[in-house]
């Protein structure tokens, strides 16, 4: 039986969102007035889009839809051929189904809840893109597009953790969380490409069929990549602390980001692949061991939580920890049923997070044991979060960003200089200072007369061109008004030591050390 | 250890502490939200002062924009008439001032000050001007134009046209006639500036800065981004009140600052921030946290007489967090916990040893200099090139190519002053060339500018203005100089209110003598005492409307009766009464005796609702291994429940409702409030359980006094307290009864009406000549002011021949209800527009059940008047639910001893509330807490932004949308005599109305004549304009179609036999 309509679900929110983003765009809706007519789109269209999956879920139940629904060919070269396909198993439309209810939800919520709101339009274009990537992402058949799916819904995550654009500290924490979450994309692409080259395929289904006639290292590697891309978006250690800073946005967009919906994509992804990771015992223990820290650490962090909304996320990770550890044991049905009841269960908490006063009467939580409650060194791993963040800012990013810096230094001082800053006209001047002194007469650059000095190779080098170039205006472009080039080689010289300087210090020389590792690795092969 | 007296360092530290209540926000645990004046640690000044001191403190301007002002008086909310009184009024107080002008035809001091309030006049910068010149119309009319040029031409400027990037290589000429309009330009002329500003910017510190702030200015970095995130979690995890497992080990034996200090050991944030001093500091840190201040601040070198500004601005750079733990420290008793009380110092002292160990290593890495602030001085006394530089990029004046040289001179950071030394000459330079936005002299797009819209405005034309000489269009500049803006605030506010206070007023005097049981010549049909809150006005008319013979009164909502109060589920007693008083008794709900079974059903539901809200919230969280299965069982029905509370919210909660009553029905209860010992005397300190007859007699007796309801009874009597229920809300105390601190005020009326039943009580309340007949019945109700609901308490015991009146009377109330719903909906924009009135009930049924209202009521939204004395004054017009009704009988006393005893009630909870709004209003974002969009609540105390901002206090937008910042006008019926020496006699009462904080007028009760009350002169006559008011049928025909604030408007009376005319 034919049932293309199912490519309706993914549509209608990515129709509703170019309706909505192009009119507001066009200026054509925007303020209080048209908040209605956004509503009313984005809410019909998620509700069709609901009640189609509902309808294939229950058509699955029947056995009445084929596996595979094949819309066409998205990119074909030689051996290598992408199609664009749905697919039509149980689970994936079940959690399509399950996904698009609590965004009907939460549509539902915020209509409600944002009104008013200077965001209102942006807000639900972005919910309504956010809908059409994950609805993408469940059903789609493909790696490739299931990428798409992932992608633009981390960036409808970034855009909404940055609602509120004019409060710095919403900003920086969206930046991180989107940074963070672009480590899992290289393991992702990674795997694509490998799935490529090796299988001549992206599809799940072609992946996890021949994962059995991979190599035991390929479908390790294979596996892995796709695990790392899985702990990433579902904030499994070391990537957990990205969670955190995600709870800046509205309350409704962090229920359906963080609470129901995207958090649950890295667990779909494995369950999705169950097959490849059962022929990758290593990528099972990795999902284990990650998982079971994830639960230790979101639990033990949990503890400490005052905010509610951390104290969600916290417990959110530990459940997802929990799942990952499911996942590496094997029990494939257990997580993805777990998968769902959390979606469900922590969606409705995040969105009555503001009740938690009164639905408990102020009563307290069930403190830790007495034994605990007074070991320092465990509460402050706690109150401080394990200083995952921290260590891996101190390992990796500020590392990084030294180099990023020393990058743009060299770039300014030796490149820029080097590739042509104009020569200053003659007779202009840039201060009034400068003319001034130019007036009285006096002269500054007494020191001058010593010529430009480098020392080192390089500082050699600066100095003997700056010379020749001295020599060379001097003698048939200024005569005899110099000044200009002897400063720029006194301060070209004094660049050349300092990138000397850059070269010898430690950073480079692992960099060194390990381009030329990589390049003998790359003859090697 | 020293004592403090032996340490007079320490010394002036807690004397410091003790000034920051003042000007901490002193806002209460969000569950105990009551409204209070924002600024109340400025209340013993005059307003205006208050206000002006407070921006000067904080940089918070506390007045509307005068954008905003301008948009009302286009809309007609402020008129002409009302600008001119209120600038008359101004320019009186100013006092008189010097001929301003030379010729006679010029414009007078009051037209050029009436043009700076309605004109923008603001002066533009040069690229704003360049602007208006090419692409706006304004100056397209060849009027405008020839106008513009003869401004230009009398002050003999010349345009600027210039890019910013051909700065970069100037010409000779250019140089020469900048550096001629330059007064200082030779480099050790400058220098000796530059030395200024250095000096300038460090006595800054301790005053207007911190050590922080100096960084900031200095290198654009933000210490306190490090700092806080660390600061928070630690006084989030003492403050809390129940969200975390796990609080600071110790805190309750040791003290934040010394539990703190034992966990430093743990602490592994330094290492990862590199502050590489830290183990040394934290090694020389002293026992106590007020020595740590102490020695902080020495180490940070600043003098000991600016100790107090600096600990003052350090603590107002997270005012939230600090107000929170100052409100602690200055309420001990409020929780068991807070067993050491030194909560700022500690916090303040933490505070204080993080910023150390940050500026330490952030002054040792750029400038090889400790953060001391003497010898920071000195350095940049050296260097003054790079601070000079410094400055200017980081004060975010300078065009981007300066900009960029700016930031990438101070990333590099060389020791050399030669760079430096160059980019100062370079801005220099930019300083004096007529693109920057110069300080002296006169230029086209200030003066010149500022000029042509004043003279445009005024409609001067060229030819006229080409006869005067510039000095004296310059003397005009400098007049309207001297209206600073805050002073045009000011003045517009005054109009603002004068035009409310006109319409209220004429009102009043329209509706003299209209009104009903101005004297209960026969008794009412029924009588219903409703609390004074601006929300019950509405639903009071309209049962008015339906029912003539129906008499409604207001009061305070504790209803004379403040109790500590335990009802059947609490878990302990609250008080119930206005804040500034501490109950001496305390009155429990009990089941009735025959009811013991269902008691015991009823408890266990209680018991297994409660488990189940624990269970969801605190246990699916709290659990990881123990959860798990619980979410898979818990998922079916949360789903169900998600999608039904989405669709129907009603309905999902009645579903709720019914499956706790299968577990166990509302139990029938009663009140205990009779003392069993009424020996034992009833004191705040210790609370006696119930009252002794004579106490209830007292009671009784003085609120019927008060309200003037002494005769005249009905046969039913009503009192309906109020409160609020909502969903999804952590700001729901915020829309209780204000009277009850926050809480619902349907205790008190059942308490009252339960008394006031009493043979013996009737019997007592003879002595105070009150005769209630046998055949009147009190009956306390609760309204809700959400979703309109009413609870009837112990309707049971009424006897079987009153209840054909209650059965009518409920009934009513149910037209009223539905009438209040209809009256409501106008102002939100998601209710359904012309709605009837049983789907207008329908919808706020709905909306209160709602998760996701943001809105589930407008709460005093719309509060602007109180005004004291009979309803005969106010009924019979439409006051729009803008007014606090307050019931009192002049005619019943003479002295003027119980008005004296309603104003100290009534001011302060009136005023409270209404400044509360005011300011939330004005400045929602900096005196009010902000959009509740990304809220999120923190210890069960407060709500942050997101996941580690400042606490939030103040009003979410979602309150005062619709609300009109103004003062609030009291009216009283009174005669002036009677008011005057209650003035005099009360210290607080001055304190508002002379200081200004609310507005006084009164109307004598025999001849109906309004007196305005001004603080220089007293009560002055007020004249009625003679313009009659629009006459309505009924209360929706005032506001139908109408969307905004509606004005007075007078409502049909019904021929009514039992009234005089
Ligand atoms: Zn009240």
């Amino acid at each position: 039986m034919d049932a293309c309509w199912i490519l309706w679900v993914p549509c209608l929110p990515t129709l509703a969102a170019a309706l909505i983003g192009g009119l507001h765009f066009l200026r054509l809706i925007s303020g209080e007035t048209d908040e209605r007519l956004t509503a009313r789109i984005s809410v019909t269209a998620i509700s069709f889009s609901a009640l189609l999956a509902l309808t294939a879920l229950a058509s699955t139940d029947s056995g009445s839809i084929a596996d595979n629904l094949i819309y066409g060919t998205w990119l074909s070269s030689g051996h290598l051929n992408i199609g664009f396909s749905l697919r039509n198993s149980g689970f994936n439309v079940g959690l399509a189904a399950l996904f698009s209810l609590l965004l009907l939800v939460v549509m539902r919520f915020s209509v409600n809840y944002l009104h008013r709101e200077a965001g209102f339009h942006r807000f639900f274009f972005i919910l309504n893109l956010f809908a059409a990537a994950m609805l993408l992402l469940v059903l789609s058949g493909n790696a490739v597009f299931t990428f798409i799916g992932w992608e633009v819904a981390g960036v409808c995550s970034y855009w909404l953790i940055a609602y509120a654009y004019d409060r710095p500290i919403a900003v920086h924490n969206a930046t991180r969380a989107f940074v963070t979450n672009r480590v899992g994309d290289g393991g992702f692409l990674l795997g694509i490409a490998l799935s490529l080259i090796w299988l001549e395929s992206a599809d799940w289904q072609v992946i996890n069929q021949h994962a059995a006639d991979l190599a035991r290292g390929d479908a390790n590697l294979l596996a892995w990549c796709f695990a790392l891309a899985a702990c990433a978006k579902s904030a499994q250690i070391p990537f957990t602390p990205w969670l955190a800073r995600a709870m800046e946005g509205p309350t409704p967009s962090s229920a359906v980001f963080y609470g129901g919906v995207m958090i649950h994509a890295g667990v779909f992804l494995l369950i999705q692949l169950q097959a490849l990771f059962n022929q990758a015992p290593l990528a099972m223990l990795l999902l284990a061991i990650v998982g079971g820290l994830t639960a230790v650490y979101g639990y033990w962090v949990g503890l400490s939580q005052t905010d509610i909304k951390s104290a969600q996320v916290y417990a959110t990770s530990a459940q997802l920890g929990l799942m990952f550890l499911e996942c590496g044991l094997g029990f494939w049905q257990l997580a993805g049923w777990h998968l769902c009841a959390h979606a469900v269960v922590r969606c409705y908490l995040l969105l009555t997070a503001p009740s938690i006063l009164h639905a408990t009467q102020c009563q307290a939580v069930r403190p830790v044991s007495p034994r605990w409650a007074d070991c320092r060194w465990a509460f402050m791993v706690s109150l401080q979060r394990g200083w995952l963040e921290q260590a891996l800012d101190w390992m990796l990013v500020k590392p990084i960003q030294q180099l990023a810096k020393d990058m743009r230094d060299i770039d300014e001082r030796i490149i820029d200089p080097a590739l042509g800053v104009p020569a200053p006209t003659i007779k202009a001047i840039s201060s009034l200072a400068e003319w001034e002194e130019r007036r009285m007469g006096a002269n500054l650059d007494s020191d001058e007369d010593s010529f430009a000095r480098g020392s080192g190779l390089a500082g050699k080098l600066a100095e003997w061109t700056a010379a020749l170039m001295n020599w060379f205006e001097y003698r048939f472009i200024l005569r005899g008004i110099g000044r200009d080039s002897i400063s720029w080689g006194r301060r070209l010289g004094r660049r050349a030591n300092r990138f000397e300087h850059l070269l010898l210090s430690p950073r480079y020389l692992v960099l060194f050390v390990l381009i030329t590792l990589m390049v003998a690795l790359g003859y090697a092969s | 250890m020293n004592t403090p007296a032996q340490n007079p360092k320490r010394q002036i530290v807690l004397d410091a502490i003790r000034h920051l209540d003042h000007v901490l926000p002193g806002q209460a645990p969000i569950h105990d939200f009551v409204h209070h004046n924002t600024l109340h640690g400025f209340q013993h000044l005059p307003f205006e002062q208050a206000l002006a001191e407070f921006t000067a403190l904080t940089g918070i301007d506390c007045y509307l924009p005068e954008a905003q002002f301008r948009q009302f008086h286009a809309q007609g909310r402020i008129s002409d008439a009302d600008i001119d009184a209120a600038l008359n009024d101004y320019l009186a107080d100013a006092g008189p001032v010097a001929a301003s002008n030379g010729s006679d035809n010029a414009p007078t001091r009051r037209q050029f000050y009436r043009q700076a309030l309605l004109s923008d006049l603001s002066p533009l910068n040069p690229a704003q001007l360049t602007w208006q010149l090419q692409e706006s119309d304004l100056l397209q009319q060849p009027d405008a134009r020839a106008l513009w040029e003869t401004v230009l031409d009398r002050l003999e400027l010349t345009l600027p046209e210039l890019h910013p990037e051909q700065l970069l290589d100037l010409s000779r000429e250019q140089a020469e006639t900048w550096l001629s309009n330059a007064g200082v330009s030779l480099p050790s002329a400058r220098k000796d500036l530059e030395l200024q500003a250095v000096r300038g910017l460090f006595d800054q510190v301790g005053d207007s800065l911190t050590l922080r702030g100096l960084l900031l200015a200095l290198t654009g970095t933000d210490i306190l981004e490090n700092v806080r995130p660390r600061l928070i979690k630690l006084c989030a995890s003492v403050l809390d009140e129940g969200q975390a497992a796990w609080r600071l080990p110790q805190r309750q034996t040791l003290g934040l600052y010394k539990a703190w200090r034992q966990t430093l050991p743990h602490d592994a944030e330094a290492l990862f921030q590199d502050l590489t001093d830290w183990p040394q500091l934290v090694d020389a840190l002293p026992e106590a946290a007020g020595d740590a201040i102490v020695q902080q601040l020495e180490m940070a070198g600043i003098p000991c007489e600016r100790w107090a500004g600096y600990l003052e601005r350090l603590a107002l750079e997270l005012p939230g967090w600090s107000g929170l733990l100052n409100w602690r420290q200055t309420h001990p008793d409020y929780s068991a916990e807070g067993q050491s009380q030194t909560l700022l110092a500690d916090y303040l002292a933490i505070r204080l040893i993080l910023d150390q160990a940050c500026l330490q290593a952030f002054a040792k890495a750029t400038w090889r200099c400790p953060m001391h602030i003497g010898k920071l001085q000195a350095y940049f006394e050296k260097n003054n090139a790079e601070v000079a530089v410094r400055h200017a990029v980081f004060g975010g004046q300078l065009p981007e190519y300066l900009q960029q040289a700016g930031q990438s001179l101070v990333a590099d950071n060389p020791r050399d002053n030669r760079p430096w030394q160059v980019l100062t000459e370079r801005i220099h330079t930019w300083q004096h060339s007529p693109l920057a936005g110069q300080t002296g002299g006169i230029h086209a797009n200030t003066q010149g500018w500022q000029l042509f819209r004043l003279c445009r405005d005024l409609g001067l034309r060229a030819a006229e203005l080409s006869q005067l000489p510039k000095a004296q269009l310059l003397n005009w500049l400098t007049l309207i100089e001297a209206f600073t803006p805050s002073h045009r605030q000011r003045v517009w506010l005054d109009a603002y209110e004068r035009h409310y206070q006109q319409d209220l007023l004429q009102a009043l005097h329209a509706n003299h003598n209209r009104g009903r049981w101005a004297q209960r010549r026969q008794a009412p049909q029924a009588q219903i005492v409703f609390c004074m809150d601006d929300r019950e006005e509405g639903i009071r008319r309209h049962l008015e409307e339906l029912n003539p013979a129906v008499e409604t009164l207001g009061a305070a909502g504790f209803f004379g009766v403040p109790m500590h109060y335990q009802g059947l589920d609490d878990a302990h007693a609250t008080p119930l009464c206005p804040v500034v008083v501490t109950p001496s008794h305390t009155v429990r709900e009990q089941s009735r005796p025959e009811r013991a079974l269902l008691l015991k059903r009823h408890k266990r539901r209680n018991s297994i609702k409660l488990a189940l809200g624990r269970l969801i919230f605190h246990g699916l969280r709290r659990g990881v291994l123990s959860s798990a299965p619980l979410i898979g069982i818990a998922a079916p029905f949360t789903l169900a429940g998600l999608l039904l509370k989405s669709f129907t919210p009603k309905q999902q909660q009645r579903l709720l409702q019914q499956a706790g009553h299968t577990l166990g029905a509302q139990v029938e209860t009663h009140l205990q409030f009779q003392a069993e010992h009424p020996a034992v005397p009833a004191t705040p300190q210790n609370p006696r359980l119930g009252f002794t007859d004579s106490e209830q007699a007292e009671r009784i007796a003085a609120f019927l006094k008060n309200t003037g309801l002494t005769y005249g009874f009905a046969e039913i009597v009503v009192l309906m307290g109020h409160g609020s229920m909502s969903q999804n809300n952590p700001h729901l105390a915020a829309y209780d009864c204000g009277a009850c601190s926050g809480r619902h005020g349907g205790p008190n009326a059942r308490l009252f009406a339960a008394m006031a039943n009493r043979a013996e009580i009737r019997q007592l309340l003879l002595e105070h000549n009150i005769d209630i007949p046998e055949h009147t019945w009190f009956i306390g109700a609760e309204h809700n002011t959400c979703d309109e609901d009413i609870t009837w308490y112990d309707s049971a015991d009424i006897p079987a021949a009153r209840l054909p009146a209650f059965q009518r009377f409920v009934a009513e109330m149910e037209h009223a209800q539905r009438m209040s719903a209809h009256e409501r909906c106008r102002r939100l924009a998601s209710a359904p527009r012309k709605p009837t009135p049983a789907q207008a009930l329908r919808h706020f049924l709905n909306r209160a059940a709602d998760f996701s209202q943001a809105r589930p009521e407008l709460g005093h939204a719309t509060n602007a008047a109180a005004l004291v004395g009979r309803r005969s004054l106010t009924q019979g017009a439409f006051f729009d639910r803008r007014l606090f009704l307050i019931s009192y009988d002049p005619t019943q006393d003479p002295e003027g001893t119980i008005l004296e005893g309603i104003l100290l009630a009534v001011g302060p909870v009136g005023a409270g509330i209404n400044l509360e709004y005011y300011f939330s209003t004005v400045n929602n974002e900096r005196l009010g807490c902000g959009s509740k969009v990304p809220h999120n609540l923190t210890g069960f105390c407060a709500v942050m932004e997101g996941a580690g901002s400042d606490l939030r206090t103040g009003l979410p937008k979602q309150m005062i949308e619709i609300h009109e910042a103004m003062r609030l006008q009291i009216v009283v019926e009174a005669k002036t005599t009677v008011l005057e020496k209650i003035y005099n006699r009360q210290e607080s009462l001055r304190e508002l109305i002379g200081g200004g904080w609310v507005h006084l007028s009164s109307k004598d009760p025999d001849s109906g004549e309004i007196f305005v009350f001004r603080r220089a002169s007293g009560f002055m006559p007020w004249q009625a304009a003679d313009k009659p008011l629009p006459l309505r049928d009924n209360s929706p025909d005032c506001y139908r179609e109408e969307t905004l604030p509606v004005a007075p408007m007078l409502i049909k009376q019904p021929s009514f036999s039992g009234e005089p005319g």
